[in-house]
């Protein structure tokens, strides 16, 4: 029992010191290129079903209708974000609790563009 | 017939125990399990889905875990008396641990197909993310108070081990901390209704132990008598101040003095098994010089201060009083035989055939054995063996067959040192003797 223990033990930093090396060893991630394309909440507001689903989020804008199967809740609870301004959504999940690192960097995938801020 | 049924009580009882502990213990991993099941689809979904659900398994492991080590008086002989009971706590410490080193871990390795970034930042996030840095404390502190326990670096110390432990109080704070406001598995509603109720009893069960179990269940006793049995064994008499203990023979108390100048242990509670019949009067324990503290207690003096808390233990189970019985005792392992031998004195012999073999190196190590061949005489139904290893070598089946032909059909009781335990052990398997009982003071 005390050597599985001692194991884990050792497993465990040993995990965490891999993870810190390939993560200080690897290449820093690619940046998305600055030319993308703006779009304005109008353009965003026509995509506003789960079968075409944009988001404006922090001034950016995401195409998220290949990860909508994905989400972890109910599609139901996204539907009412797409096509709209859901930075609020992001940050809260609707219960005052923000998205994980995890979920911020998933984010990133989907991204198709800029917020036009002042043009509607 | 009655006897084997009533012998079942026993098991049956443990099992029960043991069962309604386990599903205490899963409750809140199925709960989380019925409402979040596995995802489907990706792989990275599943290892953080897997580091959730061993994050909640530790922790009502963890706090569970704080409840059944309060180490209230009655609670023990449920789960087959306090050794057995610590034995449980030891296992699913270690289940613990284990399952919440493993959470950070899986969460960490489940954001890889993100980035390592992700993977490195769900570890170490930035500081406002406040409730994993708690988390982190809490694991940090879960390894400084159990590298002793799962002797890291080499066999504990059993005091260090023991103030060491305490550090487990702010670890449960911590781990509930981390816990309530990150909880991803369960509906917030439930959530804090599970894990405030299990912070609840073990927070009460921890309070109970650290704080006022001193005032509360600690009996205060003087000491009345000191007899030197040989050169580095006593039994102290004990006298107590206020209400009487009440136990069965075979129990054990945690002892702490309170004599300044015996110069070790002031105040440090360790177990001895009473070595009197709950029919007297006071309190005695044999004690060998085996420690520090058992090494002190040789040089107390009648009129010393004691405290006594307790009764721990079932070697005896009520249930199997009337059942053919052979005792196998090895050195100062005599002490929960000679208890139950003076109380069958005051009772005037077993229900049922009873036969000790008290197995010591020589006559110089056989304490008590005079008295216990007093009680022999004066009753029916119970009869002394002694074996000299000196004479007779290791403890054997043919020598056994001489002194009680019919030993393979008796509930055998055995109490000694780990070397005889062991021999004992192997003798009776090869035997065809499965079930026995025993009292381990190995507390680590």
């Amino acid at each position: 029992m005390n050597r599985l223990v001692y194991t884990v033990f050792v497993f465990f930093w040993g995990g965490i010191a891999t993870l810190l090396i390939v993560h200080w060893l690897s290449a820093p991630p690619v940046r998305v290129p600055a030319e993308l394309p703006t779009f304005t909440l109008d353009e965003v507001a026509e995509h506003d079903s789960l079968d075409d689903c944009w988001m404006a989020i922090r001034g950016k804008v995401y195409d998220l209708t290949e990860y909508v199967p994905e989400h972890p809740t109910s599609p139901r609870v996204l539907e009412r974000w797409c096509g709209r301004e859901a930075t609020e959504g992001m940050e809260t999940k609707g219960i005052g609790r923000p998205h994980s690192r995890y979920a911020w960097e998933l984010l990133e995938k989907y991204l198709i563009g800029r917020l036009e801020a002042d043009r509607h | 017939m009655r006897q084997v049924i009533s012998g079942g009580d026993t098991m049956h009882r443990r099992g029960t125990a043991i069962i309604v502990l386990v599903l205490i213990l899963l409750l809140p991993g199925l709960l989380a399990l019925w409402l979040y099941p596995l995802p489907v689809d990706d792989a990275g979904d599943r290892l953080r889905w897997a580091g959730r659900i061993v994050g909640v398994l530790g922790l009502s492991c963890l706090l569970v875990n704080a409840a059944l080590s309060s180490r209230l008086p009655g609670f023990d002989p449920w789960f087959g008396g306090l050794t057995r009971l610590w034995r449980l706590h030891h296992y699913i410490g270690a289940a613990s641990f284990v399952l919440l080193m493993l959470h950070p871990l899986l969460l960490a390795y489940g954001a890889l197909p993100a980035s390592t970034g992700a993977a490195v930042g769900t570890l170490f996030p930035p500081l406002a993310d406040l409730w994993v840095w708690v988390g982190w404390l809490a694991l940090l502190g879960m390894m400084v108070f159990l590298a002793p326990s799962f002797a890291f670096f080499g066999a504990p110390h059993y005091q260090r081990w023991k103030g060491l432990h305490l550090v487990s109080g702010a670890v449960l704070v911590l781990a509930l901390i981390h816990a309530l406001p990150l909880s991803a598995m369960l509906p917030p509603v439930w959530a804090w209704s599970i894990w405030m109720l299990f912070g609840l009893v073990a927070a009460s069960a921890f309070a109970y132990r650290a704080l006022f179990s001193r005032r509360l269940a600690r009996f205060p006793c003087r000491v009345s008598e000191v007899k030197p049995l040989a050169s580095d064994v006593v039994e102290i008499g004990l006298r107590p101040e206020g209400s009487r203990l009440d136990y069965r023979p075979g129990q054990f108390v945690y002892l702490a003095h309170l004599d300044r100048e015996l110069g070790i242990g002031y105040n440090e509670q360790h177990p001895f098994t009473l070595s009197s019949a709950p029919q007297e009067d006071g309190l005695r324990l044999g004690i060998k010089d085996l420690g520090d503290l058992s090494g002190a207690l040789q040089n107390i003096r009648p009129g010393a201060e004691v405290t006594v808390e307790g009764p721990y233990g079932d070697f005896f189970p009520p249930d199997l009083d009337d059942r053919a019985a052979l005792w196998l005792a090895g050195g100062i392992g005599i002490t929960p035989f000679v208890g139950r031998a003076r109380a069958l004195g005051h009772l005037g012999g077993p229900p049922a055939q009873t036969t000790l073999v008290y197995c010591a190196e020589n006559p110089s190590r056989s304490y008590y054995l005079d008295e216990l061949r007093q009680i022999a005489d004066s009753v029916p139904n119970f009869q002394v063996a002694s074996h000299l290893f000196e004479r007779e070598g290791a403890l054997t089946a043919d020598y056994l067959d001489t002194v009680c032909p019919d030993w393979r059909r008796r509930e055998v009781f055995l109490c000694g040192p780990p070397g005889m335990l062991d021999h004992c052990r192997r003798m009776l398997r090869r035997a065809g003797v499965r079930r026995f009982h025993t009292e381990e003071f190995d507390l680590l």
